[in-house]
């Protein structure tokens, strides 16, 4: 099963003068994982902790890419049309994360870096990861949209429903979905995106 | 992106003190109390969601406050964002003791799927799942509100299932397979009709509705699946793409038999999968029980996707779904044959083809691991059982390959064929041990044509056992080979076990020559034999040529002990009409003959020179395992009485105490008289030794088997009571 999504902000490069800690900008968890404390205030922070955990190690695997792709990360957003951008050329990528360490059972993390954000999918390792990618590319460009992630300001903070009612059609209750392209259409016209090409 | 603004935002929603969140919440409750809560109530609730999100520590909200974002979130007359809302903060803050949510009662699909969301995020201290679960399974067995579907139900049980599989019963998930299994059949063919939105006074133009097609452009001449195409889907093709979407979890948790025991007297599974496929047809499938409709019909469906997914789509992107489509479709076909093995030669055939079609596509890659999966569990355990075996060796052979590339190219000329060579690496060039290599270092499986000198090669080999590769290769060895049997335990059949079995005995003299290696690889195989022997008793009949022939060469002791003994073992336990009706009584004293001259020739006064000295425990086995003969075939018993009462001069010959230690000597001196002494009482030797063939039937006899030394005890003292006792 999905576990978790993230959407996340890596930050600035280590070493780097003036930078930005990794900061996680919505998290939506689909259920406790057995072994997990129960009740209370530990319960819950036991859950921000894993996912902030998560969050860090993508922002290291999005920075490592950067730097081996020679790129700095610049603060200017790039101007683009207000339609979902296709993503396939994206960089991406997952890893595994080992038992305990820090979900109780292990999980394997499928990441996209979305522009100067990332998200994540955190799976069952035997979760078709082909599909998991797809749902990432697809939720990645919607996501940019709907939270207006490229326009400055806090937008990306204050839109918890925007982000709801995607994940609502894209990964409900964490199901990922066999969506063809027209399906992904009629989603897209059920949310108002106005689909590309 | 997340500019300098948005930083300090964060900051401050972090740094926002109780008093104030206190008044600002009582402004958002004064609005959510209002008439109509608006836009300005959603703004205040995303506020709020955001101070609840910045911090790791709970922020603590009014009891009453929590309790109104309840009240509010299952109220019909709140706007569907501001519903949406209450959800979120709830569940950011959850788990919440103050949580009065209930599902019981809600009937509306988008409520029950939101209110849902919210009670799954509790971590089930309360048995919240279940109660879920529940719920979303009478709604969806129940009728459903006017212009409602399962549509927005079908998720929630998908993540009920994850989180906790035993929340339902068998009654329920027998109800929603069916359900399921015709929403993945029979979904419309026809496309999907917009509903004309011309207004009052324009005609509507009622289009037919055209047919799906498929992601090539093609009409659809089959059932609908999630790679057909059209303009427009209707609710039962929703439904189509859901059901699909969670179907491997829910075949993977409920679509197998509970308790289902691996039969004894099942034929080979090919007879039986052909008898099931001429009764089982697509009109007749509807009569059988849900779960193994419910199998039919997902087959088909995989069948199907498998065949759609060659296709070249007319949308690049949907390239990639059929990939992911392929991959899960393979993974269903492979737990549905490992639930019910008569799928797996219909399976076989089609995933040949299907291999064939894609192995040399660079796209298709992925999809290859789930194709090899499933030809692992369910047809090539015989190749891959030779390639653990061989590991070592083709390390050793991989490097000497590499190092012989890197050799400059006067040194690489063949050498003479008549100087035999010294080293690998002179070997690599050999015209004799050329083949050989090539055979190590295959990229086609190829075990009918081992070459007979693959002996020589593995021994020139056993010089680089030293090679930190190999030595980590050859420790990794036994581990895999125990999960290979534990896999082979899971699905292999009568016929599979017989051939590992007779491959067993043939390859366990030839093993790469390394010390520690050869004694892992006899542990791991002598412990599976056992395993084996265990879920196929019947094989010791069937392979009774093989046995005899390993179990009377007397060399076997020395050179394979563990596999000796467990074998031998083996003749004693299974070798028994209980198991097999087969089992004839000529079979039974051929057995008894050969171990006994093998006895006889490990046990005698002056031993030659020739005689190997074998471990007691062999020895030991051998008694017990004659007498376990004789107890069957009571005409034996005269003789092997005699030879146990023999074994009191032999452990006390000058020429056997100086090879064995003094306890071992004892220890089957006390062994040999204890059987003797349980041979004189015919009919308790019987019901010892011949359990009948529910094996696990009385305790008494479980716990017999377990520890016979004990249970011979026993009899002893019975027969040899302690002096000072006199019997009564």
């Amino acid at each position: 099963m999905v576990w978790a999504f993230v959407l996340l902000s890596p930050g600035g490069q280590a070493g780097q003068a003036g930078q930005a800690p990794c900061r996680v900008l919505y998290a939506r968890a689909f259920g406790t994982s057995p072994g997990t404390p129960l009740g209370g205030p530990r319960q819950r922070l036991r859950r921000k902790e894993q996912l902030l955990v998560v969050a860090r190690q993508v922002a290291s695997q999005c920075q490592l890419l950067q730097s081996s792709l020679g790129r700095l990360s610049s603060p200017q957003l790039p101007q683009l049309p207000d339609e979902p951008v296709s993503l396939q050329d994206a960089p991406g990528g997952l890893f595994q994360m080992p038992p305990g360490d820090p979900f109780p059972d292990r999980v394997t993390v499928v990441w996209l870096s979305v522009l100067a954000l990332a998200c994540a999918l955190v799976c069952d390792p035997q979760e078709n990861l082909s599909l998991a990618e797809i749902t990432l590319r697809r939720l990645a460009p919607r996501l940019l949209i709907s939270l207006r992630l490229l326009s400055p300001g806090a937008g990306v903070l204050l839109r918890p429903d925007a982000a709801d009612a995607l994940l609502d059609r894209l990964l409900p209750h964490g199901q990922m979905l066999f969506l063809n392209e027209r399906f992904l259409q009629a989603v897209d016209r059920e949310l108002g995106i106005k689909a590309s090409r | 992106m997340f500019s300098a603004a948005a930083e300090s935002f964060l900051r401050q929603a972090r740094e926002i003190h109780e008093e104030e969140l206190r008044r600002f919440a009582g402004r958002v409750s004064a609005l959510l109390q209002g008439p109509e809560p608006g836009a300005e109530a959603a703004e205040g609730l995303r506020r709020l969601h955001l101070t609840v999100a910045a911090t790791k520590y709970p922020r603590r909200l009014d009891g009453r406050f929590v309790e109104l974002l309840q009240t509010v979130l299952c109220s019909p007359k709140s706007p569907e964002q501001v519903q949406v809302l209450c959800a979120a903060i709830l569940r950011e803050m959850s788990p919440c003791n103050d949580l009065i949510l209930r599902c019981d009662e809600i009937q509306d699909t988008k409520l029950l799927s939101l209110v849902s969301s919210v009670l799954l995020a509790q971590g089930n201290k309360k048995g919240e799942v279940a109660a879920v679960g529940q719920r979303v399974v009478k709604v969806l067995e129940g009728r459903l509100p006017e212009g409602q579907s399962a549509l927005l139900l079908l998720p929630v049980l998908a993540n009920v299932i994850n989180l906790s599989p035993e929340s339902l019963t068998e009654e329920q998930t027998d109800a929603v397979s069916r359900k399921l299994a015709d929403w993945l059949r029979y979904a419309s063919t026809q496309q999907g009709i917009v509903q004309p939105s011309g207004g009052f006074f324009s005609s509507p133009r009622t289009k037919q509705p055209a047919p799906v097609t498929e992601v090539d452009g093609a009409i659809a001449t089959d059932f609908f699946t999630v790679l057909s195409v059209g303009q427009h889907y209707t609710q039962d093709q929703w439904l189509n793409v859901q059901a699909f979407s969670m179907l491997r979890n829910w075949l993977l948790f409920y679509g197998g038999q509970e308790g289902k025991a691996p039969n004894p007297d099942d034929k080979p599974g090919m007879d039986r999968s052909v008898t099931s496929m001429v009764s089982t047809t697509s009109t007749s499938s509807r009569l059988l029980p849900p779960k193994e409709h419910l199998r039919e019909k997902a087959f088909e469906y995989c069948q199907r996707l498998i065949e759609q997914s060659t296709r070249r789509p007319l949308k690049k992107d949907d390239g990639d779904l059929q990939r992911a489509c392929l991959i899960e479709a393979v993974t269903i076909m492979d737990i549905i044959c490992k639930q019910d093995s008569s799928y797996v030669y219909r399976a076989v055939s089609f995933l040949k083809i299907l291999h064939g079609r894609i192995c040399g596509d660079a796209t298709y890659a992925r999809a290859l691991l789930p194709i090899a999966q499933f030809f692992l569990n369910h047809s090539t355990a015989i190749e891959i059982f030779h390639l653990l075996l061989d590991l070592p060796c083709l390390t050793a052979a991989l490097d000497i390959q590499l190092r012989a590339a890197a050799l400059p190219t006067s040194e690489k000329a063949t050498s003479d064929p008549a100087v035999k060579p010294a080293t690998c690496l002179e070997a690599f060039r050999h015209p004799l041990y050329k083949s050989t290599f090539q055979h190590f270092l295959r990229t086609k499986s190829a075990p009918e044509d081992t070459p007979e000198s693959l002996i020589p090669l593995r021994q020139l080999l056993g010089s680089l056992a030293g090679n930190p590769r190999v030595v980590q290769c050859a420790e990794t060895v036994p581990v895999l080979l125990e999960l290979f049997f534990r896999v082979m335990a899971e699905s292999a059949d009568g016929s599979l076990i017989n051939q590992l079995v007779v491959l067993l005995l043939q390859r366990s003299d030839q093993l790469y020559e390394i010390p520690t290696f050869k004694d892992d690889v006899y542990r791991v195989l002598s412990s599976q034999l056992a395993m084996l022997c265990k879920l196929h008793p019947a094989l010791v009949v069937e392979l009774s040529t093989e046995i005899l022939e390993f179990s009377g060469a007397v060399s076997n002791i020395q050179s394979k002990e563990p596999i000796f003994t467990h074998v031998v073992w083996a003749v004693g336990e299974y070798l028994s009409v209980s198991y097999d009706k087969r089992c004839t009584v000529e079979q039974i004293t051929r057995f008894f003959e050969t171990l006994e001259a093998v006895l006889f020739e490990i046990t005698q006064l002056r031993p030659l020179a020739s005689t190997p000295s074998c471990a007691p425990r062999a020895i030991s086995v051998l008694m017990a395992t004659l007498t376990k003969l004789a107890a069957r075939s009571q005409d034996l018993i005269p003789r092997v009485s005699m030879f146990l009462s023999k074994m009191r001069t032999f452990v006390q010959s000058p020429a056997v105490t100086s090879v064995y230690c003094e306890e071992d000597l004892e220890e089957i001196l006390i062994r040999a008289t204890e059987l003797m002494n349980l041979l004189k009482m015919p009919s308790v030797a019987q019901f010892v030794f011949n359990p009948p063939m529910d094996v696990a039937s009385t305790r008494l006899q479980r716990e017999v088997n377990d520890s016979l030394p004990l249970a011979l005890r026993m009899v002893t003292h019975l027969l040899e009571p302690a002096p000072g006792c006199t019997p009564v």
